[in-house]
């Protein structure tokens, strides 16, 4: 017990009081200076009590129960980040540490937190707009990939409308937002092997038309990040089916083989690594087939000179060699 | 008391020549017939370099061994005190002994640009040859180690050669020592339920990542999962391991290597061809089971008998394992590969998501020739190689005759018992470490040695 000054608060007069003052901050009215104060302090007690001090313990977990107990029951969570705009800057910090320790608390095999926010989606879907605000996306971004750790979460991120905003997200001019907003986009796309391949495989075409979007972006680290992206997704075996098709279409090849020629080298390197599942294919369905053929002596001519001075990556030239050796043996199906 | 060659013959044999003196930090010297002493500057030198010593033990059969018996008195063995020198592989400072196995050494190492410390793989062409499938192993190793990278997995940084001396340099990440080392020092042989779980959750992340590249393991074990100073679990040794083919429907594979008691009932039944990744599931089982019990669900004295177990696939697990581990080693350790656990299935069970809670201290990684805190051995070789001064050099080397260092070891063992900290494996430790002499003789200089 503090020597001076108020006896400590419980978790639900805590709540009650930031709740009163995020209320008041939203409504903007005269009292807002002092709303703000309020907020910042009740959220450091709310933090304190979670991750203690340099001189105090974090609290019992009878106490942190009643917490989140109390969160729950105030929507409190879903009401700082629908104003986390409005929050000063340590204050913003504070909501995120909140959150995520929230978040990952667990009792037995059960995580309470993330089967509150299944029954309170709109949580996660004003978390990804955040993205929209430059004030609030770092901080939203990282709530966001503590929420994407949990299947059941990345699964409704996924699968919600609101996912294809990303491809935008991730191209805005603002580069931290951008870069954060990307690492976002790839955890959910892979860090859940077997709930990534079925998203993939059932969205397939909504999805690769958007991603194709990207791979054309204006912007260079959009093109080369999502380039890389595409290789490490169709090169994962849980998503053999995502890439037998998408190398089936002739589109993606000519696609790929245009992004061999571009002018930056690190593109050429990552299209290279697409277009080779492309060649390596055993069963090549005849368009793609066909393209090969057309450019057969230009592919050879091109690869024998392409990043000849990689000499020391034995990887790549073991590959290269290999593609060479396929594309000059390529024959016509018989019968056509 | 007196020593013969005999002794010290069979410390030749068996390849340690400059091993040994790595743990006793003495290299030793025989005044020969014509009172010369014969330092050794470098142990490198002893026989690897030497062309007439080259291939020494290959041929060691063929010598006469009449010739071999000398007889040497304990008095004239007198041992000096082993100078550090600096040694460098390409940018890289060599420090001393760290492990060895079947392949070659395993040193201490650090990057002198970026200082970040590492560990280097000794590999030496001569040895491998020996080994079946040891060198195709190796490239097959190095060649899958390149292209993957995942934090639970061992991460290969740097590859070097030496054509001269047909050494293979890998430079890996540094590493403390294996789940097996620990384990092996500790008095139940297995870790307590939350320390298992910790490394276990980390072994399922870095066979996800495997599986997801194509690649079956083969050889998951407690001796192939190595630890960081952080704790970080890195899977290591891909030996044996498979790629399935980049369009390949299904993941069969047909040769089963590894150890034997961690193969499953489909290869220990010797079938034509069995889905690989739930190999790596059993041999994942295997390990869950005995870093937990301390135990092997099966044995047997021969390998026949040990697969005719596992090819039963009946198993028992101790009363004191409860659920929910019972029902994940149960899933994980199913006769039928179809029937058994998929990674999916085992992140969803019970004890995969709860933690276990903090029951009794850790099972703390074994120290390094004494030192528990692994505090980086190239230090004392930087130290010398600057700080000393060449002149002095020669005046104060020491020297201890046989019957001095045995006082010293024996008053240093002493003292550690009055210290009350010579538990079991320690003790074990040093009397295996007082049966093996310091073996550095220059035998080169034994007339009986050189081959005519």
């Amino acid at each position: 017990m503090p020597l001076f000054g108020k006896s400590q608060k419980g978790p639900a007069d805590v709540v009650k009081a930031l709740k009163e003052a995020v209320n008041s901050l939203e409504k903007g009215d005269k009292k807002a200076e002092k709303a703000q104060e309020d907020v910042s302090k009740n959220l450091v007690l709310i933090k304190n009590m979670l991750y203690g001090t340099s001189d105090a313990e974090p609290q019992a977990d009878i106490i942190v129960a009643q917490l989140a107990q109390e969160l729950y029951n105030s929507n409190l969570l879903l009401l700082l980040i629908q104003n986390l705009n409005r929050i000063d800057f340590e204050g913003k910090k504070d909501v995120a540490q909140v959150f995520n320790n929230i978040l990952r608390r667990q009792i037995g095999t059960r995580s309470p937190t993330v089967e509150y926010i299944c029954t309170k989606p709109e949580i996660l879907f004003t978390l990804m707009t955040g993205y929209e605000h430059q004030e609030i996306a770092l901080n939203c971004g990282t709530m966001l990939r503590e929420c994407a750790r949990y299947e059941a979460l990345a699964k409704i991120m996924l699968y919600s409308e609101d996912f294809y905003n990303f491809f935008r997200y991730v191209e805005v001019s603002t580069f931290d937002i951008a870069s954060d907003a990307f690492s976002t986009f790839k955890e959910l796309l892979t860090r859940h092997k077997i709930l990534c391949a079925d998203f993939l495989e059932t969205n397939y075409d909504k999805v690769f038309s958007h991603y194709q979007r990207l791979l054309n972006s204006e912007n260079y680290v959009t093109r080369r990040q999502s380039l890389k992206l595409l290789g490490e997704l169709l090169l994962d075996r849980h998503n053999f089916t995502v890439m037998t098709r998408y190398i089936s279409n002739p589109d993606n090849l000519k696609l790929m083989m245009n992004m061999l020629k571009e002018r930056s080298r690190n593109i050429q390197f990552e299209a290279f690594h697409v277009f080779k599942v492309f060649v390596a294919n055993p069963n090549k369905p005849k368009p793609i087939l066909d393209i090969l053929l057309r450019n057969q002596e230009k592919l050879v001519e091109f690869l024998i000179k392409f990043h000849t001075d990689r000499a020391e990556d034995e990887q790549f030239n073991d590959e290269k060699a290999y593609l060479i050796r396929q594309i000059k043996e390529l024959k016509p199906i018989p019968g056509h | 008391m007196s020593r013969d060659m005999c002794n010290t013959s069979k410390s030749l044999d068996s390849e340690s020549a400059d091993i040994s003196d790595q743990e006793r930090e003495v290299t030793n010297v025989i005044f020969n017939s014509k009172d010369e002493v014969n330092s050794i500057e470098d142990e490198e030198n002893l026989f690897i370099n030497d062309p007439n010593n080259a291939d020494f033990d290959d041929d060691l059969e063929n010598l006469n061994i009449a010739n071999f018996f000398h007889k040497v008195d304990s008095d004239q063995i007198i041992y000096q005190k082993k100078k550090r020198r600096l040694k460098l592989i390409g940018k890289y400072v060599m420090g001393d002994l760290l492990g060895e196995g079947a392949y070659g050494k395993v040193k201490d190492m650090l990057d002198s640009e970026t200082l970040c410390r590492r560990a280097v793989k000794i590999l030496k062409q001569r040895k491998l040859r020996r080994i079946p499938n040891g060198e195709l192993n190796v490239q097959r190793e190095i060649k899958l180690l390149k292209k993957l990278k995942h934090k639970n997995l061992i991460n290969l940084v740097d590859l070097l050669y030496n054509h001269e001396k047909e050494k293979m340099y890998l430079i890996m990440e540094y590493c403390v020592g294996s789940l097996q080392g620990m384990l092996d020092a500790s008095p139940d042989k297995k870790f307590p339920q939350y320390q298992a779980h910790d490394y276990f959750l980390q072994l399922i992340d870095g066979l996800e990542y495997l599986h997801s590249m194509r690649v079956v393991h083969k050889d998951i074990k407690p001796g192939n999962l190595l630890l960081t100073l952080e704790g970080d679990l890195k899977i290591t040794d891909l030996g044996v391991a498979e790629t399935i083919d980049l369009f390949a429907k299904d993941d069969i594979c047909y040769i089963g290597q590894g150890s034997p008691a961690f193969q499953p009932p489909e290869i220990a039944n010797g079938l034509d061809c069995f889905s690989g990744f739930k190999v790596d599931i059993w041999s994942s089982g295997v390990t869950l089971y005995n870093i937990t019990t301390g135990l092997y669900p099966f044995e047997g004295g021969t390998i026949f008998r040990l697969f005719e177990t596992i090819g039963k696939g009946d198993f028992d697990i101790p009363n004191d394992i409860a659920e929910p581990l019972r029902s994940l080693l149960v899933g994980m350790l199913r006769k039928d590969p179809e029937m058994r656990f998929s990674l999916r299935q085992i992140r969803q069970h019970a004890w995969f998501i709860s933690r276990p809670p903090c029951s009794s201290p850790p099972v703390p990684i074994p120290p390094l020739r004494d030192d528990a805190l692994h505090k980086m051995t190239v230090f004392p070789y930087l130290v010398e190689h600057y700080y000393h001064d060449p002149n002095e050099n020669s005046s104060d080397v020491q020297y201890f005759t046989e019957h001095e260092l045995n006082e010293m070891e024996k008053s240093r063992v002493d003292s550690e018992y009055s210290n009350g900290n010579a538990n079991q494996s320690s003790s074990k430790h040093n009397r295996r470490r007082s049966k093996k002499p310091v073996s550095c003789i220059s035998v080169k200089n034994f007339p009986g040695c050189n081959q005519s």
